[in-house]
């Protein structure tokens, strides 16, 4: 009765001889009813329901008989089949056609072709064979758990015994549903009366009625069984093959076994240690990577390989062990229930690999068409362009005009064929052509976009368009597509290109995101490093916002273009995308790995072109380019023009005497701490840490060292020379967060870092050497005897070194004639002089110029040529006959006379300090400025003004007081709109 | 292929820009803004070659934008590549993937699956592709001919996948050999 039901139940079944015991028991079971229903089924014309699904397997009694007769599950028999059955078995042949005869019904045919797969009946036929009201129903009845084959059993015998006033109709036993059977009977009273008595039946419990709707379900199997054909390819569902590709052989459907092919995991030292009964140390949780088998290797290894020809198929295997062997490939028997065969797709990889053993080196048709099995429905569309694939059609190009069900109707372009062509749709596989775009749609690619390069039968070659790389795919898991992804875009919360920390503290971009991992470029510089994670390894993306220095200390930030100048990626070029640990991530359109990103240290990279941050007033005026000047945040070119304009000097050697880290810059800078415990405190920079400087405490003379806290301290320039220094310095508050003139909007910025600090200076010692500061090519001849005072400080005085290096000393002497330096002694200085071994006394450090003081004198001169905001009507233009300095990349600062500006804002500098030089032209970023002294000629380049010539005679603060030649006007202008013009 | 057409556009510009140069300022604008990008549809442009005619400025309502709208019709050269089409580029870059050469402002890439059999890469110093008899060879600054077998036309940038596996396609002139 219940044969459909053992059948499906074999289907889960794990274990071999039990379906025959099942089938056997089922059979007997059908013993009984048979004749009860033999009336029945005459009487009820259409037979309805159960009777109707179970009628189907009816070909598959056939098996299970032979197979009782064959098989020696027989034995099973003699210990509960009756005398009846027997006798019954003795005429198979009747007992056949009464079978028939019972189930016949208006479709027979179906019951002669025993494959009922084939015949299967349509949709609305088998609503109609669904249990009605008047079919015997089913009853749930509870039993002990593991026991409800046996009560099966039970009953079954129990219907024999009891011949025809038995009246339950079957009895089903699920192995999926523990603890209950069901029994077809017309009425609950026939139920209890069947149960009655026995063992493993809890009789007092409820019987149930399964509602007619569920009825169905009690039956019907889960998945439907795909039918095993030769080359299917499979998947292992146990053992180390698990989940591994296997291509089906052979097929066993007796005994529902099937042979497959794959690629063997076999340890073969493991193997040999066996064989020689030597002991085997267990690894756990081994599994032996897929590695096709080699003979020869396994003989090296003294494993006894024999050779033995296959008795069924005549083919030749190799032995070992019961395991056999051929080409490398691993043949094995396996339960049909070890292997899924739902939804294998076997990835291009895998496919590669099984082909890469074929000794005629290529996945034929056959094996492709397998792949076309699991094609989901409306595959192809109309529209699409097809190529045949099979038949006497074979490589017919066409388009799909229609699909109906199984057939595609193509058009093609051949002439004669003016008609559509009905093509079955497995012979058909989709057709593209090199510079096709396409879009992949299944596999591992899936979501990607690129352009087909190459065509290979069924296997595209595509450039993907976003990591610029060759991807193979089947054709069939691709559609044409205009658009441009670059697959999965987004995973979570991670997206393609977002910098994140790995679970191991390292990190990283995202370089490609698919189904099932992501890849990462980690930030090791020195060389690209890939680490393939999943989602859960990955801690949190950084979204932080750093500053970092380039080598020649200009700083970066996000979306600086840098040029990468050594390590492996030399020669790089690109916007950095991220900045983390000083290590940069640059996105170089050229680099076709790793999605265009190269990972580089800070250091190696030096800034082309402006920083980004500043990109705009470049773009927007040339006057703003005064702005990336001192003290005013990321500016590039600042710190090379400090450089370099004092190379002559101090400033230069300072710095690169301190060995280039960017820090070192704030040793020696007089500082003031802004916050934390220390707040007010006033000292030198005697060391800078990563984290943490160390200050020499100004208020005591025995030098009082504080180590503090980076993180808690920040640092306000208190002294001119810091708040130069800080410009470039990180600590500096200029850069941190919590400064306002840190956010890319200099404007804002410049404001603050006036009144904060521009103020003071000047109004200290500073003052006095402010118009000194810009002739820095007359320093050379200064008096040095002005500085002789300053040459008391003992050589091992910390200003000492800077002192030596500080040339500028005597440039100050000379600049500012003299005077300078009395001025400069203001009362406090004069203190300081004959005290030089308090070297922390403020006016020590106005005068420290070369180290700190000698920088300041740039920003001095800087100061004074930034913050067009100020102003207010900041329209500086570089103008032609002005004086100023050329600083091109890797070059030192030269000054120069404008001869000529384009309308792009390059212009023609003629070198020399009255433009006797040669000419060069210049871009709009490379020119600063050079700021005006008192009493000098200059030119106005900005405001309404624009053009004039005037006469420098004052200065007040960052403004000029100056008089106009032509009106004889005094103006007061922003520094920044003067230009100095070359000497007469 | 480059073609000559007329396009418009609607320039805005500051107030500060009229006066007697308004219209040179609004070409000079034009020049700046236009020449040099590339639309999908139209492709790059080139240069602009005159102006057709300047509409009348229109001041947007309310007073939020300054700017005044003018559209101006302008007659330029652009320049999109096809399918099919036969160019001639300088190679930029060469990686074992193929390589990728320019032709103006359209960067055409070659894979290797497009470059003749017989060429085989040579990493090093200098990448290339080399024939076995080392006769030709594709480096950078290499200028090659090649076809264009698709292009994919973004709303920016045009980028095209070339092949050199044909006919008369190939290697025309390497400076370098030369030198």
């Amino acid at each position: 009765m219940s044969h459909h039901h053992s059948e499906s139940d074999d289907d889960d079944y794990s274990y071999d001889d039990d379906p025959e015991l099942e089938d056997e028991e089922e059979e007997e079971e059908e013993e009984e009813p048979r004749s009860s229903r033999k009336k029945r089924g005459r009487s009820n014309p259409d037979p309805v329901g159960l009777r109707g699904k179970k009628r189907k397997p009816s070909g598959f009694i056939e098996h299970g008989e032979a197979d009782l007769g064959a098989e020696d599950v027989g034995r099973h028999r003699h210990f509960h089949e009756p005398a009846s059955f027997r006798s019954s078995r003795v005429g198979a042949e009747e007992y056949l056609d009464f079978m028939q005869e019972k189930y016949s019904n208006p479709r027979a045919e179906y019951e002669d072709d025993g494959d009922y797969e084939d015949g299967e009946p349509t949709h609305v036929d088998q609503q109609a064979l669904l249990p009605s009201v008047r079919d015997p129903k089913l009853w749930m009845v509870k039993c002990a758990i593991g026991r409800e084959r046996e009560v099966a059993v039970c009953l079954m015998q129990k219907a024999v015994d009891r011949g025809s006033d038995f009246k339950i109709r079957s009895v089903i036993a699920l192995d999926h549903l523990q603890n209950f059977i069901y029994i077809e009977a017309d009425m609950e009273a026939h139920v209890k009366e069947a149960i009655k008595g026995m063992r493993n039946i809890f009789a007092n419990h409820k019987i149930l009625l399964v509602p007619i709707k569920e009825m169905a379900d009690v039956l019907s199997v889960k998945s439907k069984t795909v039918e095993l054909a030769r080359d299917t390819w499979v998947r292992m569902k146990l053992g180390i093959y698990k989940g591994d590709l296997a291509q089906v052989v052979d097929v066993d459907d007796v005994r529902r076994r099937v042979t497959v092919k794959l690629i063997p995991r076999i340890d073969l030292q493991l193997l040999a240690d066996k064989q020689e009964g030597r002991e085997i140390v267990k690894k756990k949780a081994f599994v032996p990577p897929p590695r096709f088998m080699n003979v020869d290797e396994a003989r090296e290894l003294h494993i006894r390989v024999e050779r033995r020809r296959d008795r069924m198929t005549g083919d030749y295997f190799e032995n070992i062990g019961n395991m056999l062997f051929k080409d490398g490939f691993l043949y094995k028997k396996v339960s049909t229930k070890s292997i899924s065969t739902l939804n294998v797709t076997p990835t291009f990889d895998e496919l590669e690999r099984f082909k890469k053993a074929n000794e005629n080196g290529e996945i034929d048709f056959v094996d492709m068409s397998t792949l076309f099995a699991n094609r989901k429905k409306g595959h192809f569309m109309k529209g699409d362009e097809v190529i045949v694939i099979k038949g006497d059609l074979k490589n017919m190009k066409g388009w799909v005009e229609k699909v109906d069900e199984e057939n595609v109707l193509i058009r093609s372009d051949m002439k004669g064929l003016n008609n559509p062509l009905a093509v079955n749709e497995r012979e058909l596989c989709k057709y593209f052509e090199p510079g096709n775009h396409v879009k992949v749609v299944s596999g591992t690619h899936k979501g990607s976009t690129g352009m087909v390069v190459k065509v290979e039968q069924h296997v595209l070659i595509v450039l993907t368009d976003t990591t610029k790389q060759h991807i193979r795919v089947f054709a069939d898991h691709v559609v044409k597509s205009a658009e441009v992804t670059n697959g999965v875009t987004k995973m979570g919360e991670y997206e393609l290109h977002d910098l994140v920390l790995l679970s191991n503290l390292s990190f990283g971009v995202i370089i490609k995101l698919d189904s099932e991992a992501i890849q990462v470029l980690k930030g090791v510089p020195e060389r690209p490093e890939v680490a393939i994670v999943k989602h859960g390894e990955i801690k949190y993306k950084i979204d932080k916002r750093m500053n970092v220095k380039d080598r020649y200390k200009n700083f970066i930030t996000v979306k600086d273009v840098v040029r990468v100048t050594e390590g492996p990626s030399k020669g790089k070029q690109g916007p950095v995308m991220h900045i983390y640990k000083g290590v940069l991530f640059l996105h170089d359109r050229h680099n076709v790995e790793h999605a265009g990103y190269v990972c580089v240290k800070c250091s190696s990279c030096v800034l082309s072109g402006g920083s980004y941050s500043g990109a705009d007033r470049i773009v927007d005026s040339f006057s703003r380019l005064g702005n990336s000047k001192p003290p005013v945040p990321p500016s590039p070119r600042r710190f090379q023009r400090a450089d370099s304009g004092y190379n002559t000097g101090a400033g230069g050697r300072h710095w690169s005497g301190r060995g280039g880290r960017g820090q070192d810059l704030l040793v020696g800078a007089y500082v003031k701490v802004r916050m934390g415990p220390f707040k007010g405190y006033r000292g030198r920079v005697v060391e800078v840490k990563e984290k943490t400087v160390r200050l020499e405490h100004e208020a005591k003379i025995v030098t009082g060292k504080l180590d503090l806290r980076y993180t808690h301290t920040w640092f306000a320039a208190s002294t001119p020379s810091f708040s130069n220094m800080g410009s470039q310095t990180p600590i500096h508050p200029s850069r941190t967060p919590l400064h306002p003139c840190m956010t890319p909007m200099r404007d804002s910025g410049a404001t603050p870092i006036h009144s904060g600090m521009r103020t003071p200076m000047r109004d200290r010692a500073w003052n006095p050497y402010t118009p000194m500061s810009p002739p820095r090519d007359s320093w050379e001849d200064g008096n040095p005897g002005s500085w002789g005072t300053n040459l008391l400080y003992p050589p091992e005085s910390p200003y000492s070194r800077a002192y030596e290096a500080a040339t500028p000393g005597s440039e100050w002497a000379s600049s500012t004639l003299g005077r300078s330096y009395s001025d400069a002694g203001t009362p406090r200085d004069a203190n300081n002089v004959p005290s030089p071994y308090q070297p922390m006394t403020p006016s020590s450090a106005s005068y420290l110029p070369s180290t700190p003081g000698g920088q300041p004198m740039t920003p001095g001169t800087d100061l004074d040529v930034k913050s067009p905001d100020i102003g207010g009507d900041a329209e500086t233009w570089l103008m032609p006959g002005i004086l100023v300095n050329v600083h091109k990349a890797g070059e030192d600062s030269n000054a120069g006379v404008i001869r000529d500006v384009f309308p792009d804002g390059s212009c023609v500098v003629a070198l020399g300090d009255r433009g006797e030089g040669e000419t060069v032209i210049a871009i709009q970023r490379e020119v600063r400025l050079v700021c005006p002294r008192k009493n000098e000629r200059v030119k106005i380049v900005g405001g309404k003004h624009r053009g004039s010539l005037a006469k420098l005679i004052g200065l007040d603060g960052s403004d000029g007081i100056v008089r106009l030649d032509d009106t004889l006007d005094v103006k007061i202008l922003n520094l920044d709109l003067l230009a100095k013009l070359p000497h007469a | 292929m480059f073609f000559h057409i007329v396009l418009e556009r609607k320039m805005q510009l500051h107030p500060s820009f009229f006066g007697r140069s308004l219209r040179k300022n609004l070409v000079s604008k034009l020049i700046k803004d236009v020449e040099g990008t590339c639309s999908g549809r139209h492709g790059f442009v080139v240069a602009i070659t005159g102006i057709e005619s300047v509409g009348k400025g229109l001041v947007p309502d309310g007073t939020a934008s300054a700017f005044v709208t003018f559209p101006v019709k302008y007659q330029c050269v652009v320049f999109r590549p096809f399918k099919g089409e036969i160019l001639e580029a300088v190679v930029t870059l060469v990686n074992k993937m193929g390589f990728f050469a320019e032709a103006g402002p359209v960067q055409i890439f070659v894979s290797k699956h497009l470059i003749p059999d017989d060429m085989e890469f040579q990493a090093g110093d200098m990448p290339n592709y080399t024939t076995s008899d080392g006769s030709v060879k594709i480096q950078k600054e290499c200028e090659v001919r090649l076809k264009i077998i698709g292009t994919r036309v973004d709303a920016t940038e045009i980028f095209c996948v070339g092949t050199i596996k044909d006919d008369f396609l190939g290697v025309i002139n390497d400076p370098a050999a030369v030198a």
